[in-house]
């Protein structure tokens, strides 16, 4: 599907600084309507070819630059059922990078260029929130430790105790992105996105960014899930058993309920950085603007600072070594 | 490279600051000596040598260089500085003049008649200075022993803890670099009688290019990688509500248990022994202190 402007016919986008839907010819907004020609082979608007990748499911026409959202993977199976719209434009994503790198002195120094910024593609990647019931029984012995002085004897208290918990814990939409992709690790990072802005899905968001329908089904992915949920679990569980000076642990029992999922899309700013060779991949998170990712290093001049360094601190020490007369 | 005289500016503000404040007292220190210059007015002397390296344990070089160094500090401190070593026993010798000395004070007997025998002395025949007699020879007693002896001023500035720690940094580089040694005999010396220590430390030359070192074994492993982000979620981060729910939460008294441990107040640590101090020199005109190793 591709999103006509009802005024001029031009492809209207969805713009996230104003939350509306915007013609960039004739810069009407809410003005579009949606115009189901073209399928996965074919623009819908100017007919030409397309070549989607295998699990895109919006991008743009290379010929006539229109956007478009591919029917066949946003419906049925493949129907998402929330989506989190980018709440910031590309502008905005470029300033987040250049704030959170500005400063980082052995960049190469074409990493924050205007050129390699352009490159910077909003992309939906599809997640699976989980929705999880965690019952963990734990029982164990604890000792409490305490002591104290009286003339010139100490004397040192253990209490044991025997120590119960019963907890139960609902975890609400734990999210694992179904993305080849993306970097589990950075993915992971990324987190939290804000649910409250969570909407039923429309496709018009899609409209102006590149998506992706999920590379794996929920069963597959459970377990990245399960994972967070039972770290979490036992955190929680050490949390309670704060104040003991150790633990032996007797009985341990974490059990884990799926209670649901859904599969929703959610907004990265994705900015890929070639330097020697190597791909870089930086995310920003297109809801809460927070930068992920590992930045190259220019090793050159990262040994031109340690010796200058090095030589540095040599000639401070030298020199208050010989004002003092100490050297 | 403006990027990069940006990130050490303040390192390269400090550096010069230091070099200008290094130049202000090195030119104060100069403008002082140059002032305090002494005249000297003893012309009996028989010698206008200072160093005599019977010992041989110095090279050509480096008797040239204590000379120079001992002449710039005579003038400094007004005192003769005199350095003799010797390999060879002196036990005939000093028995000869004090049939009871024990071994280490042979070197005394002979720092004291060397120096008078030579005239030395900065105002007037046997007048202020000092000489250092350091014997490689390891007499009966199986020890090699050295003589700090002060005549006139010297005398009265130098307590006999100052002479053991003259003789200690002596003694400290003397068996792997004896001109080390000598060096800061006559250094430590000239800073006794001018006073121009702010700190009574010596701190070797390799430590400015260690510390440098360490600089830069921090530095590149710290800038080598970069991290890409931290976590921002925490356990209760998807929990609903915020919060878990204990149904059953118990901490039942078992038992208790107490020892008891006796707290030893006495401390103990071991005492350093003497560094075999000498007394005073026993003619009166000479002061001075010897070590033996």
């Amino acid at each position: 599907m591709i999103f006509k402007c009802s005024n001029c016919g031009g492809n209207t986008v969805y713009e996230p600084s104003r939350k509306k839907m915007y013609c960039p010819h004739c810069e009407s907004l809410d003005s579009e309507n949606i115009v189901h020609d073209g399928s996965l082979a074919q623009c819908g608007n100017c007919g030409a070819p397309l070549t989607p990748g295998q699990y895109e499911s919006a991008g743009r026409c290379a010929h006539c630059g229109s956007y478009i959202v591919y029917d066949e993977r946003i419906s049925g199976i493949f129907e998402p059922h929330l989506i989190l719209p980018f709440r910031f434009d590309k502008e905005m994503a470029v300033e987040l990078l250049n704030k959170e790198f500005h400063k980082k002195t052995f960049l190469p120094s074409s990493f924050l260029s205007q050129k390699s910024l352009e490159k910077l593609q909003g992309i939906y990647v599809p997640f699976w929130l989980y929705d999880y019931q965690a019952h963990y029984d734990f029982e164990g012995e604890g000792t409490k430790v305490r002591s104290w002085q009286q003339g010139d004897t100490e004397y040192t208290e253990t209490s044991y105790f025997h120590i119960i918990r019963q907890m139960e814990a609902d975890f609400d939409r734990v999210p694992v992105d179904a993305s080849f992709k993306m970097d589990d690790g950075e993915m992971d990072l990324m987190e939290p996105y804000s649910y409250r802005e969570l909407e039923d899905f429309d496709p018009k968001y899609m409209s102006g960014f590149e998506g992706e329908v999920y590379n794996q089904s929920a069963p597959e992915l459970e377990g990245r899930a399960q994972v967070k949920v039972r770290n979490a679990s036992e955190t929680l569980m050490q949390g309670s058993l704060a104040g003991y000076s150790s633990i032996r642990p007797g009985r341990k029992e974490l059990n884990l309920r799926r209670d649901g999922v859904c599969y929703a899309l959610m907004p990265v700013w994705m900015y890929l950085y070639q330097y020697q060779g190597k791909t870089w991949r930086f995310q920003v998170n297109g809801q809460t603007g927070k930068v992920v990712g590992k930045t190259p290093v220019s090793r050159g001049k990262v040994f031109l600072y340690g010796l200058t360094t090095m030589f540095s601190v040599s000639a401070i020490f030298y020199l208050i070594g010989a004002i003092l007369g100490i050297m | 490279m403006r990027e990069y005289f940006r990130y050490f500016k303040w390192v390269f503000i400090v550096i010069a600051v230091l070099v200008l404040i290094l130049g202000g007292v090195k030119g104060v220190q100069k403008a002082a000596s140059a002032m305090g210059k002494h005249e000297r007015t003893n012309t009996e002397c028989s010698t206008t040598q200072r160093v005599f390296d019977y010992a041989d344990v110095l090279s050509d070089a480096e008797e040239k260089k204590l000379e120079e160094l001992i002449a710039r500090r005579e003038s400094q401190t007004g005192c003769d500085i005199v350095l003799v070593t010797l390999f060879e026993s002196l036990e005939e010798y000093a028995r000869e003049i004090e049939p009871d000395v024990p071994y280490n004070q042979f070197v005394r007997i002979f720092a004291e008649q060397y120096y008078e025998e030579n005239n030395f002395g900065y105002n007037k025949p046997n007048g202020d200075g000092v000489i250092l007699v350091d014997n490689w020879f390891r007499e009966a007693d199986g020890k090699i022993h050295t003589w700090f002896c002060t005549t006139g001023i010297v005398k009265d500035a130098y307590s006999d803890a100052d002479i053991d720690s003259i003789l200690d940094d002596v003694y400290l580089y003397v068996e792997d670099n004896p001109y080390r040694a000598y060096k800061t005999y006559v250094n430590e010396f000239y800073r006794h009688m001018t006073g121009k220590r702010f700190l009574n430390l010596n701190l070797p030359g390799w430590l400015p290019i260690l510390a440098g070192i360490i600089a830069l074994v921090i530095f590149i492993p710290a800038n080598w990688k970069s991290g890409s982000g931290s976590k921002t979620t925490t356990a209760a981060t998807y929990l609903n509500g915020g919060i878990e729910h204990f149904s059953n939460k118990q901490d039942i008294f078992l038992r208790k248990s107490v020892t008891k441990r006796h707290i030893d107040t006495s401390s103990s640590g071991g005492g350093h022994s003497g560094g075999g101090g000498g007394g005073g020199g026993g003619g009166g005109s000479h002061g001075g202190g010897g070590h033996s190793r």
